[in-house]
């Protein structure tokens, strides 16, 4: 399993259009932007709706469960402060209540070997400091 | 099809001297390729009144300088010193083979004559990819924590979906990478030009990001490569035999920044861009004789032959076996080894080929009995454009 407690992860910067997301992740919620006229949710966050232009657009909880769309094992640290977890797996998500929002993880609590196309799993909360706390995922019902 | 079909052909080409990476600033490199196009063309610099680039550093968390890490149209004002200059453009979307069609608009436009387009691609010593610092703003904010570092492996994971969902395996690539490495031998330009890979080399090489072994992925360096367009009329009457423009186009479907493992994101662009490039020219994939299809990292390729229409979605890797790609196989690809054995030059020398081998140019490697030459010049997604070159105007 990958030891990603000498990992110093990047802390992500929020701005006016993301900060609705980080707010709801350090509660231990995750928020995701919908569009309020077409109602299809969209991650990254944009500045209109990708789908039907609108502008008027929320951030709103989902369920926190999904399937990974896909994934690579990174075997060579570009960003060096990853070495230490190498092997890992670097996940895409794509939530229940989502389709299309592809958010990236990692897979948490389990080899890296588990990650698969289709495979559930939910998501769970790692504080990055007092202000950020990253939404991550590990298979579902899989881990303690 | 498209009333300017014909009407504007490649000339002269050019390269520079390949170097793992940079000993001399990036400027000499583009300066050589240039005026290597020209000469080929048979003309004098000063006949040269267009110039056109795309500059962009790939390489992430590097200065950008003028003349030693991109080489930008003012750059080559100032080596030039073209007495009849008459337009110029440095393009921002859909890299390099967007620098090619806008000189194709600027010759139809009949705002100049002779137009050079060059790529210049600097290698910097140490990391190539030197990641974010402490923090991750803007659109790297929902990846570079999870350790999405470069471009390699926001490509990795659309691969991955497209293997899963096809039931297909990564071995088979090894004939991609094994086959371009012998079409670079017969190509003095190649970095790769006199290095052997087996396809044992690829399935035995460490991995970098799963799917992505080593040999998927092409290799940094420090080049240029160059071209000469101008019109059908004044192209008849050059030196080297014209590559005729018979139809391009350039990827239109739109990607969200931040938005990564889209596996229908590179099939959107390809079918986008290449759609149109189809109706054009009035040709179908059945009609092709040779193709570049660009390949940064191996899987482009593998998009590129299902979004532009050469075999069904989720067979390209069944595609090119037995001997299909070889240069007398059914459609002979990346025929000058690709960018996994020149190098990283982006699309341009792809261009480049697809021109050489219309015009009947290609030497050694030359594909028998060409009449239409395909291009695939960037990866389909974002920075892709398509280009059909042709041996005779119809």
């Amino acid at each position: 399993m990958s030891d990603w407690s000498k990992v110093t992860r990047p802390i992500p910067v929020p701005n006016e259009w993301t900060k609705p997301f980080w707010d709801a992740a350090k509660r231990g919620v995750l928020a995701l932007q919908r569009c309020q006229a077409c109602r299809r949710f969209q991650h990254p966050p944009y500045a209109t709706c990708v789908s039907c232009m609108a502008i008027d657009l929320a951030f709103e909880p989902v369920s926190g469960t999904g399937a990974i769309y896909s994934y690579t094992i990174m075997y060579h640290a570009g960003d060096k402060r990853f070495a230490p977890a190498v092997p890992y797996a670097s996940i895409i998500v794509e939530l229940d209540d989502a389709p299309g929002a592809l958010l990236a993880a990692n897979l948490l609590d389990a080899p890296y070997t588990e990650a698969k196309v289709g495979r559930r799993v939910e998501v769970i909360f790692e504080p990055l400091n007092d202000d950020i706390t990253l939404p991550q995922f590990r298979l579902a019902g899989g881990a303690n | 099809m498209w009333e300017h079909r014909c009407k504007v052909a490649v000339s002269g080409v050019g390269f520079s001297r390949v170097t793992r990476s940079a000993d001399i600033p990036l400027a000499a490199h583009a300066l050589e390729a240039v005026k290597g196009a020209v000469e080929d063309s048979g003309l004098a610099l000063a006949d040269v009144d267009g110039l056109a680039t795309y500059p962009e550093l790939p390489a992430t968390g590097h200065a950008v300088i003028d003349g030693v890490t991109i080489v930008s149209v003012n750059c080559m004002m100032a080596m030039l010193k073209l007495p009849n200059l008459a337009w110029h453009v440095q393009v921002e979307t859909v890299n390099i083979g967007g620098a090619v069609q806008q000189a194709v608009n600027a010759l139809l436009a009949g705002v100049c004559k002779y137009a050079v387009v060059w790529r210049a691609m600097h290698n910097p010593k140490g990391t190539y990819q030197n990641l974010p610092g402490t923090h991750a703003q803007g659109a790297t904010q929902f990846t570079a924590p999870y350790g999405f570092g470069g471009p390699g492996q926001h490509m990795a994971v659309a691969y991955t979906r497209w293997l899963e969902r096809h039931g297909q395996s990564r071995e088979k690539m090894a004939t991609l990478a094994v086959t371009q490495r012998r079409h670079s031998h017969r190509n003095p330009h190649a970095y790769f030009h006199k290095v052997e890979l087996t396809r044992e080399d690829y399935l035995s090489s460490r991995m970098v990001a799963y799917p992505f072994c080593l040999y998927d992925c092409d290799i940094p360096v420090q080049g240029a490569v160059a071209i000469v367009l101008t019109t059908a009329d004044r192209a008849r009457d050059l030196r080297p035999r014209p590559a005729y423009i018979a139809g391009y186009g350039q990827r239109l479907a739109f990607e969200v920044a931040g938005r990564i493992g889209s596996l229908s994101s590179y099939m959107d662009g390809g079918r986008s861009s290449s759609r149109l490039t189809w109706e054009r020219s009035g040709f179908s994939p059945r009609d092709v004789d040779v193709a570049q299809i660009y390949d940064g990292f191996s899987a482009s390729v593998i998009y590129g032959l299902e979004s532009y229409g050469f075999c069904k979605e989720g067979e390209a890797l069944d595609f090119i076996q037995d001997g299909r790609i070889e240069l007398d196989g059914e459609l002979p690809l990346n025929t000058f080894g690709g960018s996994l054995s020149t190098g990283r030059i982006h699309g341009l020398w792809h261009i480049i080929e697809g021109a050489l081998q219309a015009s009947g140019r290609a030497g050694e490697r030359q594909v028998k009995d060409v009449d239409v030459s395909f291009v695939g010049a960037s990866a389909p997604i974002v920075q892709g454009t398509t280009f059909i070159f042709v041996r005779e105007p119809y």
